[in-house]
């Protein structure tokens, strides 16, 4: 406990300093920004800003970077709230309640709680990541190529059981994340794969333009051509305190939302917005008075808003300690700290203290910068929402391509960009979750290469992910979880928890 | 997004889950003869080819399994495509400013490219294209290019 306190110290003595500071005020503002704008998440903003960060420090690179994250994170709430269009899909669920307390004139406390849940909830998942993940590093110290096959698996199983649609579809789109994530050169025989002559594709898929393009250009693809600017309310400073009794109301929902937003942000998947969802369903079954839901109760906005963040939060524990990555995000965060020659794993904690600490501290400063920026400054930032979207999207469009170029200067990434945006979106049309490709891109090398690696140490023998305990149990937890999830198909009557908390599921 | 349009129970027709299913073991099929000029190796000593005729074995599977179970989705022509046509026209635009990119510099592909879409595709007036394209061109190329230090491609008149 002492350790983690000297070097949390150590951490606000890097995050403190003005140039640090400067980078996290900025990415807090940015990802705001981009959360408000529809079509560009957190995901398109944090890729579309990567190649910016190649010539910054690895610290401010990542203390950028994830300001961006819970930026956008906060930003999509206030478009939800204000105006029913979530900036980004985890705010999906504020909207129900969020825009319907505007309509009822309290878009000024739906904001202010909608902030400090976030600020809560971010706190507490800092703390969390402060706690677990250098433990979970240390542990993995004793992982070999089986346990990180048997990691991987699991993480893949999980993905399917948390998915928020047909767990077979999203088995599919991880399968074709994986496949593409073959593309390139074997590292093991030297084959160049699936390349068709072109050489740059001996170098593989790059994580920027599959994001931008899945997820930025074919949101693009599905709303260009929308209607006008809405009519956006400007709540005035004043209005944004919530009465004792919305105080009152709205503890619970946080103090829930954060612990659950936590634990579902560190499995792998589309987790923010799987826990925002589970956390509507949630309190409204605990909610004395159900019926409020869907009519303006606060908690409606509290928990989702709570959990989303604590959420983003969780995602940053395998990803700094293990350095897999459970998200899009993630994976883009981790292509950004590779750049600059470190390997995210175990021993980043450990090797690279002043990278992980001065970014924990960051996060806290961050969560109060989003706190006591925003809330002022709500007002200002709805501005963004009177731009006609017809003037929007070709700047965003011009955006997605010289954020996609500049990463590696390579015209084949706006192609691939440009490709992937049109396969996203054919596949949302078809209703495929498209998380799931963008992660198996990243974890399809690191998969082939320690399945091969454990069958070279067991000399072919598959029994070896059976003589290892912490292989075996991996295995096993993530075999009984995909039994889980693929229980509601074989047994029709069988219970599926997505359903329960208002998301898709399983069909039929 | 997208929305469910409410299908008529009882109708013939395919759907869209078994359409869906059907393409991907159309596309696990062709990656399967793809694959075919790698070797496979053994399951004691995968080779090469071995994981993307598994993960194509795999996408196969979940093709058919989507395909079977996709008898109660909407029906494939129940699926709208509204935006299609301003989709298409925005990716072939896209496209055209990707192949114009290094070839003219990134500030005129940029100014092309927003002058096309604000004043051709969602006819806007004139001096708020001129303004917003010319803008947008000088001033992202300042931020990203200049201040930022990202090599921006410049036309062959050093523009």
């Amino acid at each position: 406990m002492v350790e983690t306190f000297q070097n949390l110290l150590l951490g606000f003595s890097i995050a403190l300093s003005p140039s640090i500071l400067v980078y996290a005020f900025a990415g807090c503002i940015i990802g705001t920004l981009v959360g408000m704008m529809p079509g560009l998440g957190p995901l398109a903003g944090i890729s579309l800003l990567l190649p910016a960060t190649f010539g910054l420090n690895p610290i401010i690179a990542i203390v950028l970077l994830s300001g961006v994250y819970y930026g956008a994170m906060y930003g999509g709430s206030t478009t939800s709230i204000l105006v029913r269009i979530p900036g980004e899909a985890a705010s999906v669920m504020t909207c129900i309640d969020g825009y319907e307390m505007t309509k009822n004139g309290r878009a000024g406390p739906a904001l202010a709680i909608a902030a400090i849940g976030s600020f809560i909830a971010g706190t507490v998942g800092v703390i969390g990541l402060m706690l677990l993940a250098p433990t979970l590093a240390e542990f993995a110290l004793r992982f070999g190529p089986p346990e990180y096959t048997a990691l991987l698996m699991m993480g893949l199983f999980i993905l399917a059981y948390m998915s928020s649609g047909s767990t077979i579809k999203t088995l599919a789109s991880a399968g074709l994340g994986l496949l593409l994530g073959m593309i390139g050169i074997d590292v093991m025989s030297g084959y160049t794969r699936f390349s068709f002559d072109v050489v740059e594709l001996g170098d593989g898929v790059g994580i920027v333009p599959v994001a931008v393009g899945l997820f930025g250009i074919s949101e693009i693809l599905l709303t260009a051509g929308q209607a006008a600017a809405v009519k956006v309310q400007r709540p005035r400073l004043r209005d944004l305190i919530p009465s004792r009794e919305e105080f009152r109301l709205s503890v619970g929902p946080i103090a829930r939302g954060s612990l659950l937003g936590f634990m579902i942000g560190i499995i792998p998947g589309s987790a923010h917005i799987i826990s925002s969802f589970v956390s509507y369903g949630m309190e409204r079954r605990l909610a004395k008075d159900p019926e409020r839901f869907g009519k303006g109760a606060i908690e409606g906005v509290a928990g989702p808003e709570s959990a989303n963040n604590a959420a983003a939060s969780g995602a940053f524990v395998p990803m700094m300690a293990l350095g897999i990555p459970t998200s899009p995000v993630t994976a883009v965060m981790i292509a950004a700290i590779m750049v600059h020659g470190i390997s995210p794993g175990p021993l980043l904690i450990s090797q690279q203290p002043e990278l992980f600490w001065g970014f924990v501290a960051s996060m806290y400063v961050g969560n109060v910068v989003l706190l006591i920026l925003n809330l002022p400054m709500v007002g200002l930032f709805v501005n963004l929402l009177r731009i006609p979207y017809s003037y929007l999207y070709p700047c965003i469009l011009a955006f997605c391509i010289l954020g996609t170029y500049s990463v590696a200067n390579s015209m084949l990434d706006v192609w691939m960009m440009l490709i992937m945006g049109g396969i996203g979106y054919i596949l949302r049309k078809f209703h495929y979750d498209l998380a799931p490709i963008a992660l198996g891109l990243v974890l399809a090398p690191m998969l082939e290469l320690s399945l091969r690696q454990s069958l070279a140490m067991s000399a072919g023998d598959y029994g070896i992910f059976l003589e290892r305990p912490i292989a075996t149990t991996m295995f096993a937890l993530g075999l009984l979880l995909f039994l889980l999830a693929i229980k509601p198909l074989i047994f029709k009557r069988g219970k599926d928890w997505r359903k329960d908390v208002g998301l898709e599921g399983e069909q039929g | 997004m997208t929305e469910q349009t409410p299908q008529a129970p009882g109708k013939r027709g395919l759907k869209s889950d078994q359409f869906s299913g059907l393409m991907l073991v159309a596309f696990a099929l062709y990656v399967a003869w793809e694959n075919r000029a790698y070797p496979v190796g053994s399951l004691q000593e995968p080779g090469p080819g071995y994981m993307p005729l598994l993960l194509a074995i795999f996408i196969g599977v979940m093709g058919l399994l989507i395909a079977l179970g996709g008898g109660k989705s909407q029906r494939l022509t129940a699926i709208t495509w509204p935006e299609a046509t301003r989709a298409i026209v925005i990716l072939l635009a896209c496209g055209v400013g990707a192949f114009a990119l290094e070839r003219i510099g990134y500030r005129l592909t940029v100014i092309a490219l927003l002058i096309f879409f604000l004043g051709v595709l969602e006819r806007r007036r004139p001096l708020p294209v001129a303004l917003v394209s010319i803008g947008f061109g000088f001033i992202s190329y300042y931020i990203v290019g200049d201040l930022l230090h990202v090599p921006l491609p410049r036309s062959p008149w050093g523009f």
